[in-house]
């Protein structure tokens, strides 16, 4: 007969294992995309760009916009810990901080790059619920320690094989809600099924919202790890 | 002649259409009001009270897979009297990469290593920044670069330049020799944090060896950048001793405004009793250069070394004293499309202060237009005080295509 502390140890490894599958869900673990990001803030023009990306397990990514022509050729790099964005006008890269939300949207530059969930939280399963109709099952993530950008994360996953992201809402250390994430419109992009739609909405700032929508994915792909050294972006590539 | 048919053949290279293709064109008007200074006695510069210059600018960009060309220029005019219009090539080069390791680049480019934000002591590459020019549009450089990247945390760049020593975007012109420049940087990614060490040396240039590192504190991004140089920008010119500039700051986002505090100590500066001779000697020797009672070759070698003697501070474009503190601060999308940003740059030594707060528009995806006033305040016997220039106000409408 199992022990309560063996019995707790494999429920937090099905979450955790739960929360891998689910993190590779939308993008694998290496992979090129293209996606468009519509930021709407009240009572302002609502803002889309397009850009493309190279991810590369949880530790490498890269970012490039395509349009609009204004911000054509801003890049953003995520190596280990380290945030670089580079600057065309002034064909200069800078090291930015963690806090830096990407590309001026509600998603932080954690919530594009840093996406190992796994390594930054201990998950745990605490039920199963139905979200806008969808069997799910839900995690709550509670941060390994504070240099994250969030200190718990309720996670919710749809309930079969597949463990799609559904929802997500973020936390700070006072127990404030800060935003959600709503993960929608699975459909055949890439060559395999998969939610496309990224929704952020802030409850900080009411009505600001953060729409990704991948346009384009390749999963599987071998990827040299310099093409995610800061000299690339020096060179403006 | 020379850079004008440069910039033409690349400008019609760059029309070539590529599998992607950038252009951007852009209006500049540059305002300012000059009055007498230690730096223009006599009006030696030939200024008018305000000065008002027009320029058409230029970039593009075209990529053919691992090939890119890169033109950026303007042509200048001065509004309301009988200027010649007069071609300036910023950056006009050819790039490619063999794949993610190894990149050439060749023609007029703009180097901007360093992680310094307002200086960069370890970059003695590109002419000097002109203080003035509130969009850091610099002029590259003529140069062939090699960057080599043999592993993820490790880059190395070769450089051999051909460089003017004085800024050449100034609204008047700062006569100065070429230097022929050598330069080995080598970056490494160690543990979180940026590591550079670089070396450059050649003719008319001084030889630098520096060391750039940066990293990520708590919510900020810091940064620091020395470097020792052999010789002095300033006078004399003291070529056996070596002086220290360090640089250190940080940068914080958050959103989308970001702020920046950076300290410059500049070792080549001079002191109190130094700088106070400089300025006393200006005078001096302009009035030697325009006195009746000496002799015509007296008079011409005055006047020559008056031009020299004003010709310092632009000489290395790192300042004449020796503590600075830079700020910036800019926040964007305020009322949907408008943005605001301030820097200001505080000569601890002398009191000087550079203010230059701007205001830009997004009218629309295609469209920006950034408009920046630059006030030179602070102590009359500051440094910033020195030049004809005491107001200026830059306004820029670009058009992205």
């Amino acid at each position: 007969m199992s022990s309560p502390l063996v019995l707790l140890l494999a429920v937090a490894t099905d979450a955790t294992a739960i929360l891998q599958k689910s993190q590779v869900a939308v993008l694998g673990e290496t992979a090129a995309y293209t996606l468009r990001m519509v930021v709407t803030r009240p009572g302002k023009p609502v803002r889309t760009v397009e850009m493309k990306g190279l991810k590369k397990g949880d530790d490498l990514g890269l970012v490039r916009f395509t349009s609009p022509p204004k911000e054509r050729g801003t890049a953003y790099l995520r190596n280990g810990n380290s945030n670089w964005l580079y600057l065309p006008s002034a064909e200069k890269v800078v090291r930015v901080g963690p806090k830096q939300n990407f590309a001026g949207g509600d998603f932080s530059n954690g919530d594009i790059f840093r996406l190992s969930l796994t390594r930054d939280y201990v998950a745990t399963v605490v039920g199963e619920e139905a979200v806008e109709g969808v069997p799910t099952l839900h995690l709550e993530l509670k941060a390994r320690d504070r240099t994250v950008a969030y200190d718990r994360v309720s996670y919710w996953v749809r309930n079969d094989a597949t463990f799609f992201p559904v929802r997500s809402e973020y936390y700070t250390l006072s127990g404030k809600l800060l935003k959600t994430l709503v993960v929608s419109e699975v459909k055949p992009l890439g060559g395999r099924s998969r939610p496309t739609l990224l929704v952020m909405e802030s409850r900080v700032d009411e009505g600001a919202r953060t729409e990704i929508r991948f346009l384009a994915i390749e999963d599987g792909l071998t990827l040299d790890d310099r093409l995610f050294a800061p000299n690339a972006l020096e060179r403006g590539e | 002649m020379r850079r004008g048919a440069l910039l033409l053949a690349l400008g019609l290279a760059s029309c070539l259409r590529g599998e992607s293709h950038e252009v951007e064109l852009g209006v500049e008007n540059f305002f300012y009001q000059t009055r007498p200074s230690l730096l223009n006695l006599g009006n030696v510069l030939g200024l008018k009270d305000q000065e008002d210059l027009l320029r058409a600018t230029f970039h593009g960009k075209e990529v053919w897979g691992e090939a890119r060309v890169v033109v950026s220029g303007y042509v200048e005019t001065q509004l309301g009297g009988g200027s010649t219009p007069t071609w300036t090539a910023r950056e006009a080069y050819a790039q490619y990469s063999f794949g993610p390791g190894v990149s050439v680049r060749v023609g007029k480019q703009r180097v901007d290593w360093g992680s310094g934000l307002a200086w960069n002591p370890t970059n003695r590459i590109e002419p000097p920044k002109n203080p003035l020019d509130t969009a850091l549009e610099e002029q590259g450089a003529l140069a062939a670069r090699v960057d080599m990247v043999p592993a993820p945390w490790v880059g190395v760049t070769f450089l051999a330049a051909h460089s003017n020593t004085r800024p050449g975007d100034l609204p008047f012109p700062v006569p100065g020799p070429t230097a022929t420049i050598g330069a080995l940087r080598a970056r490494f990614l160690v543990k979180d944090t940026d590591l550079a060490l670089v070396l450059s040396g050649g003719t008319y240039t001084h030889r630098v060896v520096g060391v750039d590192v940066a990293r990520n504190l708590g919510p900020f991004a810091v940064h620091f950048e020395g470097a020792v140089t052999q010789g002095s920008d300033l006078l004399p010119p003291r070529s056996d001793t070596f002086f220290p500039r360090l640089v250190a700051g940080f940068l914080e986002t958050e959103g989308t405004t970001s702020y920046s505090l950076e300290y410059f100590y500049n070792g080549d500066g001079w002191t109190h009793a130094a700088y106070s001779a400089y300025r006393e000697s200006l005078p001096l020797t302009f009035a030697q250069s325009v006195d009746p009672t000496l002799p015509a070759p007296a008079r011409q070698a005055a006047s020559e070394e008056y031009l020299t003697l004003a010709g310092i501070p632009y000489a290395g474009g790192m300042g004449l004293r020796r503590h600075y503190l830079h700020a910036s601060w800019s926040r964007g999308e305020l009322m949907g499309r408008f943005g605001l940003q301030a820097q200001a740059v505080w000569g601890l030594s002398d009191s000087g202060l550079v203010l230059t707060p701007g205001v830009s528009y997004e009218a629309k995806d295609q469209m920006t237009f950034d408009l920046d006033a630059v006030l030179l305040l602070g102590a009359s016997t500051s440094e910033y005080r020195l030049g004809p220039i005491r107001s200026a106000l830059a306004a820029r409408v670009r058009f992205f295509f």
